[in-house]
């Protein structure tokens, strides 16, 4: 595809090529607003670009109408089920593409038991907790077989547990990998975890198309590596030798030699806390928290870094002075600062 | 105060008005509902001013349709030569445009209260044109049906109109209104009372069919 969507003259999204092999999982990652849900309805032929085209094998979704809508499933956000029983509006598609009595019967019992929701199938769809309306939502747009399954942060407005347990399950029902998927999260982990090749979206534009491992270890630029979860995404300078200076003070860190201005990617990980007057960044501890299996520190190193350390390491106390020293193989350096934008 | 109406007058009274507000009514409906989704569910130029035009048509002084109704069927106006004044059919052409603006707005606004998303969840299912406004009119069934019950009220309730364009002629265009009000003129209260209670059972006994298909439709949906 190559399309352009405005609605109302303001612009939603603008991608210049975008190609989805069948039986793929693509993951597309952006912030709220970043046009992740529009570039979503363009390929789910809900809505039709302004320019440009997008075709599903040799079909424009402009000329393909409710035919070619039958061979995708579209599972949006928020899930909208009808006010009838579970059983019928996992039927409901099936109904449209057709399929006799027994058959709509069978498939919906299947997709339903896929995603560990056979016992709802009597409950009326309004009366579901969140989590067990996206399980039929997602159960619904399985059971008609698409050729392509569209997700919109389908785990969104789900507490963690439930999350976990319902990307467990969608990957129970996809393992087969018969169907080609488009996952759209705002979630690196989400999209990291599901997809095979991850497309980045910025302001409406495409900014990075990758597979996860690049994607991690070679962001774009500095909003793509704020997107996938550096902690840490700092203006660095790059002397004529090309080593990476922060603050002024060399990183361990290496680019191409030129005397050039860049940005620096960290992982909270590579950072590694040594005695004062050790060979590294001077910093001063700023704040230590706990998280999730780790200590959480804010240092002063001239500017604000992040560093995460092991529960079992006893933390410095907060205004220590200490040296860091980075792990060059969790740092990125890309080519300049900017702020991931928020369409 | 004279005898009450004999029971076949009062039975001649029923069925046409029955006849009259429940065909009425049908039209409505069927001119309504489309016209009322079409405005709850498009994007036109335009769609504002109709709506706007048929809130307005949903507060229509019905003396006043009668009025026009009856000056453009009379023998001297635009459309006298189709016979239609001082006539059933008349009568439920003027009746037709009381209840259906209130169809229309209550569909309209019925459809616009539906979840957003909806429609184009449903086009993403898979469903063609006529699929997706079937189950849009299923998912709004109950204040649809609402919307029926709301045209028939006022079509059944209404006197100005159809005596203006019916004339209450006895035997051919008289209905329970009509007669009710011409016995009160008459100062004839006895049989105004009988028709006065007969045509609150004939609306009790059609809301009272619609209401169980509402309610059965909302037990169903609860369950």
């Amino acid at each position: 595809m190559g399309a352009v969507l405005n609605v109302a003259g303001v612009r939603h999204c603008r991608v210049e090529r975008l190609h989805v092999a069948a039986g793929e999982r693509l993951g597309l990652l952006g912030l709220n607003g970043a046009g992740k849900t529009s570039l979503l309805r363009l390929l789910a032929a809900i809505d039709q670009p302004t320019v440009g085209e997008v075709r599903v094998d040799d079909v424009s979704t402009s000329h393909g109408g409710p035919a070619l809508r039958r061979r995708l499933a579209y599972a949006p956000q928020r899930p909208v089920l009808l006010s009838t029983t579970v059983r019928h509006n996992v039927e409901l598609p099936l109904r449209y593409r057709r399929a006799p009595k027994a058959t709509r019967h069978t498939l919906a019992a299947a997709a339903l038991t896929r995603l560990g929701a056979e016992h709802l199938a009597d409950r009326h769809a309004h009366s579901l907790s969140g989590g067990e309306a996206q399980r039929v939502s997602l159960a619904r747009a399985l059971a008609c077989q698409p050729d392509a399954l569209l997700l919109d942060e389908p785990a969104a407005g789900l507490d963690t547990p439930t999350r976990a347990a319902f990307f467990a399950d969608v990957e129970h029902a996809l393992a087969d990998r018969a169907t080609t998927v488009v996952l759209v999260s705002h979630r690196a982990e989400e999209v990291l975890a599901l997809a095979d090749r991850v497309a980045v979206l910025v302001a409406g534009e495409l900014r990075q198309v990758a597979p996860p491992t690049d994607l991690v270890t070679r962001p774009a630029d500095a909003a793509v590596a704020h997107l996938v979860g550096y902690e840490n995404v700092v203006s660095a300078r790059i002397d004529e030798a090309g080593s990476v200076l922060v603050a002024g003070h060399p990183t361990g860190v290496t680019a191409p030699p030129g005397r050039r201005p860049a940005t620096l990617a960290i992982w909270a990980t590579a950072i590694h806390l040594r005695d004062p007057g050790d060979r590294g960044l001077p910093a001063t501890v700023v704040r230590v928290t706990t998280g999730p299996g780790r200590h959480e520190l804010t240092l002063d190193a001239g500017l604000p870094l992040r560093a995460h350390l092991p529960l079992a390491a006893p933390p410095p106390d907060a205004g220590t002075e200490v040296s860091i020293e980075l792990d060059p193989a969790l740092a990125a350096v890309v080519e300049s600062l900017g702020e991931p934008g928020t369409g | 105060m004279s005898a009450p109406p004999g029971a076949a007058l009062v039975w001649e009274l029923v069925g046409r008005t029955a006849a009259v507000s429940l065909s009425a009514t049908a039209i409505a409906m069927l001119i309504g509902v489309p016209a009322g989704t079409a405005l709850g569910l498009l994007r036109f130029r335009g769609r504002r001013a109709a709506a706007t035009a048929v809130n307005t048509g949903m507060a229509l002084p019905t003396v006043v349709v009668g009025l026009v109704v009856a000056l453009v069927l009379f023998r001297s106006g635009p459309l006298g030569s189709l016979d239609l004044i001082y006539t059933v059919r008349g009568m439920i052409i003027a009746q037709v445009l009381i209840a259906a603006p209130l169809i229309t707005g209550i569909t309209m606004a019925a459809i616009q209260a539906l979840p957003e998303e909806l429609p184009d969840q449903l086009r993403a299912l898979g469903a063609n044109r006529r699929q997706l406004v079937t189950r849009l009119w299923l998912e709004a069934r109950l204040p649809l049906l609402a919307a029926v019950m709301a045209g028939f009220g006022h079509a059944v309730s209404e006197v100005g109109a159809v005596t203006m364009v019916g004339g209450n002629i006895h035997g051919q265009t008289q209905v329970l209104t009509t007669a009710i009000v011409e016995d009160v003129g008459k100062g004839d209260f006895r049989p105004a009372l009988v028709y006065g209670a007969v045509l609150l059972a004939l609306a009790f006994a059609v809301n009272a069919v619609l209401t169980s298909v509402q309610q059965r439709g909302a037990a169903w949906a609860r369950s």
